[in-house]
C-alpha cells in the first residue's frame, strides 16, 4: 500500500479539492472577471478623459480676425486649432477694430476666453510696436514669463486620492470575505447535507478537514485579490500612470498582509457557521452574525475617515483593524510600528478563533439531522 | 503467508444522552468471510459500524484490527460505505474518485488508474467526466461502491450496501463482496433483507436493542438450533402438543407444527405419542432459516 499519511498531504488534498471546485464555479469566474473589468476601467478611463483636449475650428473673416485667430491657435495647448472655412465651431469676424465671435447655438466659454486673450495680445503687440518698442520688448509684454510655484509645506504628490484607495481596498476585503466566507460555509453544509462528511471523517481528522478547507479558500482569495490589484496596476502602467503604480504598490503591501490575517481570522468562523446548519436553507440564519461581522467594519471604514482618536482605536480592534490600519498607513497617519502591533493583535485573534472554530466544527459537523446550537456544539464530544 | 488480520469488537458501549445504543457489544469479523450484521431499525448496527470507522467514539470497550488498536493510518486503509450515501453532488465522477483515493492515501497517478479501472468494471467508463448528480441513483450507488473499493481496503464495512438495488445489481454487489472476501478481506455488511443475508453470508451477528443476541458461523447457528427442532404433521391435528411434556411449540401452519424439545424432552417419545394421536405424515428435524433465528433471537 502506498499509504501517505502525512498531515501535509491530506490537508493539501482537501485544499486542492476546494480550489478546483471553485475554479470551475461559474459564479467565482464571473465575479473575478467583473472585478478585473471594473479595475481596468477605473484606472484607464480617468486617464483617457483627462488627456482629452478640445480642438476648435474657427471660421475667420477680416484681417484682425485672422491675426487674433493665429495667436489663439498659438495659445491653445495643442496648437492645432484649425483656422479655416467649412464646418466650424464659431466664426471670428473683424470689421476694423471691432471683433465678433459668431456661434450657431452657443459658443463655449473656453473659446470666448481664448479669443479674448488672443485679441488682447494682438492689441498689446500693436500698441507696443506703435510706441517704438523692439520686437524683443514686444514679445516680453505680450507673453510675460510666468512665476514658478514653490510650496514650503509640500505634500507628496498623490495621483489617486487616499480616500479612494481606502474605499477600493475596503471593498475588495469586504467582498472577498463575504463571498469566500459564504462559499466556505456552503462547502461545509454541502458535505453535511450530502453526508460526504461521514466518509471523510473516517479517513481525515476533523481538524485537518477544517484546515484544508480554510487554507484552500484563503489561498484562492489572496490569489484573486492579488490578481485584481495586479491587473489594476498593469492597467495604470499601460495608461502611463507611473505615480499611481508607485502609490498603490506602497499601500498594497500592508493591505495584503492584513487581508490574509483578517481572512484567516474569519474563515474558521464561517466554517463553524456552515457546520451549525444541516441544510443549505439554514445558512441564511446561521451565517447572519458573520455577515454583520464583515459588514460593520466595512461601513465603519467608509464613515470614519477623519484621522483621530476613533480611527486610531478602530485600527487596533481585531475586526476593524484589517481595514482601518491599512487605511491609516495609506493616509500617512500611522507610525511605522503601528501596523506591526495591529497585525500581531489580528494574528493572535485568528489563532484564538481557529482553536474555537475547530472545536465548534468538531462538535457540530457530524450532527446531520438538525440545526445545531452553539452551546450544543461546544459541549458535544464525538 | 501471514494470517490476514481480523476485526475484533470487545465490550463496546455507547450512550446518547440517557439512551444506551450499544451495551457491551462483542463480535469478530474474520478474514476471508462475509459477515452479515442484522438487527431491527435502531438496534445499533449503524452506531457499531461508525465506532469501528472512528466516526463515533465508544464510551467504553475496544476495537482492534489484527490485534492492534485502530489508528488513523489503519483506518485509512479500510473501505467504508455509510448508511446515508455520501458523495459530492456537483463534482465529476472521476475527480471525485481520485479525491477519495488521495484521501485514503493513494498517490495521484495510482488513484486515477484505479478509478478508471473500477469505473470500467462498473460499466461507467463513459460517465467519467459527468457531474455526479446527473447520474441515475443506481449509477450513483455504483460510484459509491467504487469510492469504498478504490484503495483496495484491508477491511470492508458496508452499511446497508444492498438497499435500493435492483435484483441484478444485488447479485453483482454480492459477487463483488464475495470476491473481496475470497481475497482474504474481512467484510462486514448490514442488511434488513434476511433472505439475502442467508444466501450470502458466512458469519452472522444479530443485534437487538444494543445487545448482541447471536453471533458466529451462520451454518453452525442453524445447526445448533436445528438439533432440537422438529416438524410434526399428524392426521387428526396437533393441538395435543400444547400440553405435551418436554416440548415447546414454536409455530403452527397448515403444513404442521414446529416444536422445540426442552427440559430433556425426547424425540423418540414424542414420535411414539404422535402415533397414538393418528397417522404421522411428517416428523423430522427442522433447520431454521436465518430469519427464523433472527426472530427467535430478538423475541
Amino acid at each position: 500500500m502506498s499509504a501517505e499519511t502525512s498531515r501535509g498531504t491530506l490537508i493539501r488534498t482537501i485544499a486542492g479539492r476546494e480550489i478546483s471546485v471553485k475554479l470551475r464555479d461559474k459564479g467565482f469566474i464571473a465575479s473575478t472577471i467583473f472585478f478585473l473589468v471594473v479595475i481596468v476601467a477605473a484606472t484607464v478611463i480617468p486617464v483617457i478623459l483627462r488627456d482629452q483636449t478640445h480642438d476648435y475650428t474657427l471660421a475667420v473673416a477680416g484681417d484682425r480676425a485672422a491675426a487674433v485667430a493665429k495667436v489663439a491657435a498659438g495659445l491653445h495647448s495643442s496648437a492645432e486649432a484649425l483656422v479655416r472655412g467649412g464646418k466650424a465651431d464659431a466664426a471670428l469676424v473683424s470689421d476694423g477694430a471691432a471683433l465678433a465671435l459668431i456661434g450657431k447655438d452657443a459658443v463655449t466659454d473656453d473659446l470666448v476666453a481664448l479669443a479674448q486673450a488672443a485679441a488682447a495680445q494682438v492689441d498689446i503687440a500693436q500698441v507696443a510696436v506703435e510706441a517704438g518698442l523692439s520686437p524683443d520688448q514686444v514679445q516680453r509684454i505680450a507673453a510675460p514669463t510666468p512665476p514658478t510655484v514653490e510650496l514650503l509645506n509640500a505634500q507628496p504628490e498623490r495621483a489617486v486620492p487616499p480616500i479612494l484607495l481606502v474605499i477600493i481596498f475596503g471593498f475588495l476585503f469586504y467582498f472577498s470575505v463575504l463571498t469566500f466566507g459564504v462559499s466556505i460555509a456552503q462547502s461545509v453544509v454541502e458535505e453535511k447535507q450530502s453526508r460526504v462528511v461521514e466518509l471523510l471523517v473516517a479517513a481525515v481528522p476533523v481538524r485537518w478537514l477544517l484546515a484544508g478547507k480554510v487554507l484552500g479558500n484563503t489561498a484562492l482569495a489572496v490569489a484573486q485579490v492579488t490578481l485584481i490589484v495586479g491587473v489594476g496596476l498593469a492597467g495604470a502602467g499601460i495608461a502611463g500612470q507611473s505615480k499611481v503604480i508607485s502609490q498603490v504598490l506602497g499601500a498594497s503591501g500592508w493591505f495584503l498582509v492584513f487581508f490574509l490575517l483578517g481572512f484567516l481570522m474569519l474563515a474558521c468562523l464561517w466554517a463553524v457557521a456552515g457546520s451549525l446548519a444541516s441544510r443549505v436553507e439554514d445558512l441564511q440564519s446561521t451565517t447572519m452574525v458573520m455577515q454583520v461581522t464583515v459588514m460593520v467594519p466595512f461601513f465603519a471604514t467608509l464613515f470614519v475617515t477623519e484621522p483621530g482618536r476613533t480611527q486610531q482605536v478602530l485600527s487596533y480592534i481585531p475586526f476593524t483593524a484589517p481595514l482601518m490600519m491599512p487605511a491609516r498607513v495609506i493616509n500617512g497617519t500611522a507610525q511605522v510600528w503601528e501596523p506591526w502591533v495591529a497585525a500581531g493583535i489580528v494574528l493572535a485573534t485568528a489563532a484564538l478563533f481557529v482553536a474555537l472554530g475547530a472545536r465548534l466544527y468538531e462538535g457540530s459537523v457530524l450532527r446531520t439531522s438538525n440545526r445545531t446550537g452553539l452551546i450544543q456544539a461546544w459541549r458535544s464530544e464525538q | 503467508m501471514a494470517i490476514p488480520p481480523a476485526l475484533q469488537v470487545r465490550d463496546v458501549t455507547r450512550s446518547f444522552g440517557t439512551r444506551v445504543a450499544l451495551d457491551r457489544v462483542s463480535f469478530d469479523v474474520r478474514p476471508g468471510r462475509l459477515t452479515g450484521f442484522v438487527g431491527a431499525n435502531g438496534a445499533g448496527k449503524t452506531t457499531a459500524m461508525r465506532i469501528v470507522m472512528g466516526v463515533l467514539a465508544a464510551d467504553a470497550g475496544t476495537v482492534t484490527f489484527g490485534g492492534e488498536p485502530i489508528d488513523l493510518q489503519a483506518r485509512r486503509q479500510f473501505g467504508y460505505m455509510p448508511e446515508e450515501r455520501g458523495l459530492y453532488p456537483k463534482m465529476r465522477v472521476l475527480d471525485q474518485l481520485v479525491f477519495f483515493g488521495r484521501v485514503h492515501g493513494l498517490g495521484p497517478a495510482v488513484a486515477r488508474a484505479r478509478a478508471l479501472e473500477l469505473l470500467e468494471q462498473l460499466d461507467l467508463a463513459d460517465r467519467t467526466t459527468d457531474v455526479l448528480h446527473t447520474l441515475s441513483l443506481g449509477n450513483q450507488q455504483r460510484v459509491q461502491v467504487a469510492a469504498a473499493l478504490l484503495h483496495e481496503p484491508v477491511l470492508l464495512i458496508l452499511d446497508e450496501p444492498f438497499s435500493g438495488l435492483d435484483p441484478i445489481a444485488v447479485d453483482a454487489m454480492g459477487a463483488r463482496l464475495r470476491s473481496r472476501a475470497e481475497a482474504g478481506v474481512p467484510v462486514l455488511f448490514s442488511s434488513h433483507q434476511l433472505e439475502l443475508v442467508e444466501r450470502l453470508c458466512d458469519d452472522l451477528v444479530v443485534i437487538h436493542q444494543g445487545r448482541i443476541v447471536a453471533h458466529g458461523d451462520a451454518e453452525h447457528l442453524q445447526e445448533e438450533r436445528a438439533g432440537t427442532r422438529i416438524r410434526i404433521a399428524v392426521d387428526g391435528g396437533t393441538a395435543w402438543l400444547a400440553g405435551a411434556r418436554g416440548v415447546r411449540v414454536v409455530s403452527t401452519d397448515p403444513r404442521g407444527t414446529v416444536v422445540e424439545l426442552v427440559d430433556g424432552g425426547d424425540g423418540q417419545a414424542l414420535l411414539a405419542e404422535a402415533q397414538r394421536h393418528g397417522a404421522v405424515r411428517e416428523f423430522g428435524r427442522v433447520v431454521p432459516s436465518l430469519s427464523e433465528i433472527f426472530r427467535e433471537a430478538i423475541r
